[in-house]
């Protein structure tokens, strides 16, 4: 792969709605579980009074978008062009609302989620099962399918080119970067948002809970999109490139025991030394890893232990979501914005193994779905 | 660019199950469009949709395959397997690291997730089962496949809705260009399920019993289901291992409207776009295309946006045009794959499969539609067009392998 620009980013994470509010609650370095939980939105209190999951503080997206329009997107749409409005802007690619660089007809998307919208699918499923199917409401059908949410990113930022959702888990934000890079390179735009967004639901919160959710990582929602550019374009618009993405991999390995819900070591060994090669670096250049470690003890081991066989025992690895929470198709992409801000800016880092001198130049993001699936991304310093 | 060729296909469909028997039913015109058995759909006013009849899982999974999965996953395994018999291909030399999997879908096992949320929904959290949990997932989709024949490359689901297919089939081909696999299992999947069935009745968009996509009384669409599964494949390999390719993928054209989240732009201005991206990048010109699979739906909105589409692409030529959809049905996610699977039968027959139903013509549909009965004619290049809700236009070139320039 070619070193592809970073040229702009947005987060909306449990640490707050904003870019300012993600590097902040990285700097403070609280684990998410021992920050206070805000009042929920997106779980109803007569079925949940008790607030008991991590969702953005504060969103409100009608201070982004104004209030008009608001009223049919799902959550997980206003996450999404929220986080996509952000970060064009960030990369100057638009200001108030028209695009000052680049143009409609060379701009895509290309978003993970994990889920879709459970939100919108559970609550016509509510409608057909306690009154009647022929009630359900038909401005809130098309939220139910999964690629909704993009496709509204387009419609209210105006990305005229590809538009794509990518779905592969937990890791699906390191495979939209992937996505977006291959499109890229095929010259169907000349910038891409990419990264991932996962929203709060109560269908979501109840399977969580369901399969036992571990203690140290609680769940959350959060949104981190990236704009990636042709890199002859972001130079010669002087664009402020904030590291570049040097090498992806992806693997899928039958869990052991071929269970269906399980992790394979030597896929996530795979999908690492992928990313290496794609990067045409080894692993001695590898600073830090940011693995996805869910706190599921049998997925970090074997996390661990693929991060291991790769990059040898004394590489130093972070676990983000420690920080930020369990997102699902947001993981990785969260994983990637907290890899930018240790990229970007002294501030410690909190291990979970080996050590770290001073900022790391080249970070390499881990994440494993449930099923077998890895990936990894390696960023480098501009 | 590289080459990279079909060299498999295999389909679970209303009008046959398997290659044989599907281009059998499209040269016949036959419809698969019936009454709906899965769901009661009478109080919804609708009743017909193209339900794929006869497919017994456990005639292409093992019992314990089939116990993990939804009907969209079984479809999507069985028509994989259907697919890589075609290709000549066993298991093990599928098996490793250079074989991906891409798939497209709309929500993919959406039938286990309404299994949870029924429980949920009509006896709180404690019946919800812990092990139905993990078996809704998008992703698993491929995963699924995947697990089949021991692949160990990429997995990927592209929900593009019903232009999935499309999305995942030129994604398929991006990684084998890219050097990153050296086979894709591709193409798409989608079942019937009642929560999209209402959707559509209450979105106003289902006709009574027909999908008569062009006519002048058009009156929408008819759901379908299935999967289309093709196996893609580096032209070394093919050669390689002297596999007999059924088609070659050419350019592929992907645009956002941008405009409404379900209708197209009146203007069909992405769609056109689309369209000329695919042609340009076969690296030939409008005048080698010989037909187009439309997207069809028989939407009043989307039949005259596509005819837009033909007449400012081709210009003054009349390209033939056909819509499956009047025989299979919208079978969403999985539409443009099936569809694309058609046009491997075009190419490899010469036979344009017809648009039946068809009654009256729509002076806003002037397009050159084979009405009714199939036809033949030249058959080196052809397009797959696709839209879908979110505005996405796609469309994908294939061609008679070595047809297009190399």
């Amino acid at each position: 792969m070619r070193p592809r620009p970073i040229t702009g980013w947005a987060v909306a994470s449990a640490l707050g709605p904003t870019l300012p509010d993600f590097l902040r609650g990285l700097r403070e370095g609280t684990p998410l579980r021992s920050r206070p939980r805000p009042p929920s939105q997106a779980l109803p209190k007569e079925r949940w009074p008790e607030t008991l999951a991590f969702e953005i503080p504060g969103f409100d997206p009608s201070e982004t978008l104004g209030d008009k329009g608001l009223r049919s997107l799902d959550r997980l749409t206003k996450l999404l062009v929220v986080a996509a409005r952000a970060a064009l802007a960030d990369a100057g690619i638009k200001r108030d609302g028209e695009f000052v660089a680049h143009s409609p007809e060379s701009a895509g998307l290309v978003a993970s989620n994990a889920y879709g919208s459970l939100e919108a699918i559970d609550e016509l499923h509510r409608v057909a099962t306690l009154e009647d199917a022929r009630y359900i409401n038909p401005s809130r059908f098309p939220n139910t399918v999964s690629n909704t949410a993009s496709g509204y990113v387009s419609i209210w930022e105006g990305l005229r080119a590809l538009n794509v959702t990518v779905s592969s888990g937990n890791p699906g934000g390191l495979d939209a970067v992937l996505v977006a890079d291959t499109h890229l390179s095929a010259r169907r735009a000349a910038c891409v948002v990419t990264g991932g967004a996962e929203a709060m639901s109560e269908a979501l919160y109840v399977g969580w809970r369901k399969v036992g959710m571990p203690t140290t990582v609680p769940l959350a929602e959060g949104a981190a999109l990236f704009v990636l550019e042709d890199a002859d374009m972001a130079t010669a618009r002087g664009a402020r490139v904030r590291a570049h993405v040097l090498g992806h991999g992806a693997a899928f390995g039958q869990p052991e025991g071929h269970a269906l819900f399980g992790t394979s070591t030597s896929a996530l060994a795979r999908a690492i030394a992928q990313a290496l090669e794609d990067a045409a670096t080894d692993a001695r250049d590898v600073d830090l890893v940011l693995a996805g470690m869910g706190g599921f003890s049998a997925y970090d081991e074997i996390e661990l232990s693929g991060i291991t066989r790769v990059l040898g025992p004394d590489v130093a690895v972070a676990a983000p979501k420690r920080l930020l929470g369990e997102t699902f198709g947001a993981a990785a992409a969260l994983s990637m914005a907290a890899a930018l801000a240790w990229i970007g800016e002294e501030m410690p880092v909190p291990l979970v193994r080996g050590r770290l001198a001073g900022r790391p130049r080249r970070v390499l993001v881990t994440e494993l779905g449930f099923y077998g699936n890895a990936s990894a991304v390696l960023l480098g310093a501009p | 660019m590289s080459r990279v060729f079909i060299t498999g296909v295999g389909v679970v469909s209303s009008i046959g199950l398997g290659r044989s028997a599907f281009f059998a039913s499209l040269e016949a015109g036959r419809s698969g469009i019936t009454p709906v058995t899965s769901f009661d759909a009478e109080p919804l006013g609708r009743t017909f949709a193209g339900e794929v009849r006869g497919f017994v899982p456990t005639d292409h999974l093992t019992r314990k395959e089939a116990r993990l999965m939804g009907r969209c996953s079984q479809m999507a395994v069985a028509g994989a397997r259907m697919a890589t018999r075609d290709a000549g291909l066993d298991d093990a030399s599928l098996a490793g690291p250079r074989t991906a999997v891409v798939l497209g879908t709309t929500m993919a096992d959406a039938d286990m997730l309404e299994l949870m949320d029924h429980a949920f929904i009509v006896d709180g959290e404690r019946a919800v089962r812990p092990p139905w949990v993990p078996r809704f997932a998008p992703s698993l989709l491929p995963i699924h496949v995947a697990r089949a024949f021991g692949a160990e490359g990429m997995t990927l689901t592209l929900p593009a809705a019903c232009a999935a297919g499309n999305y995942a089939m030129g994604f398929a081909a991006d990684l084998i260009r890219g050097g990153r696999a050296d086979v894709v299992i591709t193409g798409a999947s989608e079942l019937l399920q009642k929560l999209q069935y209402a959707g559509f009745v209450r979105l106003q968009a289902m006709a009574p019993e027909r999908c008569q996509p062009f006519d002048l009384n058009r009156q929408g669409i008819i759901l379908g289901e299935g999967a289309g599964i093709l196996v893609l494949e580096s032209e070394a390999r093919a050669v390689r291992r002297g596999a007999r390719p059924l088609a070659e993928m050419g350019g592929v054209g992907m645009t956002c409207d941008g405009h409404h989240i379900t209708r197209p732009h009146p203007e069909a201005e992405g769609s056109v776009d689309a369209m000329r991206q695919a042609i340009a990048r076969s690296g030939i010109g409008p005048e080698r295309i010989d037909f187009v699979n439309a997207h069809g739906t028989g939407t009043r909105a989307n039949d005259v946006a596509e005819t837009k589409v033909m007449q400012r692409v081709f210009g003054e030529r009349r390209v033939p045009i056909s819509s499956m959809k009047s025989m299979l049905g919208h079978c969403m996610g999985a539409a443009s794959a099936l569809e694309a699977i058609g046009c491997v039968f075009t190419l490899e027959t010469g036979i344009y499969p017809p648009t039946i139903a068809y009654e009256t013509p729509d002076p806003e549909c002037d397009v050159a539609l084979v009405a009714n009965v199939a036809q033949r004619g030249p058959h080196d290049v052809v397009l797959n067009n696709s839209l879908a809700f979110g505005g996405y236009n796609s469309v994908v070139c294939l061609a008679r392998p070595g047809v297009l320039p190399g």
